[in-house]
């Protein structure tokens, strides 16, 4: 396997397992969705970028539509569960809660 | 199959495993269903990796259904949670 695909293969899952630490390791429900939200979609662009270099350019357009779908759509998922924790949990609510200053 | 395919497999088996364990702990339900969220994007991953193993492009066609399918899920039960009361602040 070529060493260049093989550093972003490895990226890509150094990435993840970092992702999945801040999952388990952190605090507040915010501080964990973060980590995991912001993360993932990195880890698997960096791997679609070793694995578009192993299989050549069909497989590596297919790679491009999905990572761009997981940019596009991920950070709106995150977005959506953010509102949900603060309408659900008032014990987590941050110091500065202006959402919360806007609905009330 | 090479020894950096197998230690990427490891990886993502490690990543699947933590969240795997916030999934059954969490306290919100926004854990939970962040956690299947990372344990479908470690899938994600292995997809591309099991083509790159393999010079294979035939299931690459399967990452944006699951990707688009995940948002969905996860934008179903934040709606789900939306609709819930937020329960009186204790102060």
């Amino acid at each position: 396997m070529n060493p260049v695909s093989s550093f972003f293969l490895l990226a890509g899952t150094a990435m993840i397992v970092l992702a999945a630490i801040g999952l388990i390791k952190l605090k507040t429900p915010y501080a964990r969705l973060h980590a995991a939200g912001k993360a993932s979609p990195v880890a698997f662009i960096l791997a679609g970028i070793g694995a578009a270099i192993e299989v050549g350019w069909a497989g590596a357009a297919q790679l491009i539509v999905a990572g761009g779908a997981l940019v596009v759509t991920l950070p709106i998922a995150v977005h959506l569960l953010f509102r949900a924790v603060h309408s659900t949990a008032p014990e987590h609510d941050p110091t500065l809660d202006e959402l919360g200053r806007d609905r009330a | 199959m090479s020894v950096v395919v197998l230690v990427v497999y490891t990886g993502l088996l490690v990543a699947v495993g933590c969240a795997a364990v916030r999934l059954f702990q969490g306290p919100t339900l926004a854990d939970r269903v962040m956690a299947l969220d990372l344990m479908l994007i470690a899938f994600m991953t292995g997809i591309a990796v099991d083509a790159a193993d393999r010079q294979d492009t035939t299931f690459l066609n399967l990452l944006v259904v699951i990707a688009v399918i995940g948002f969905t899920a996860t934008l179903a039960v934040a709606t789900f949670m939306e609709r819930r009361e937020r329960p009186e602040d204790p102060s």
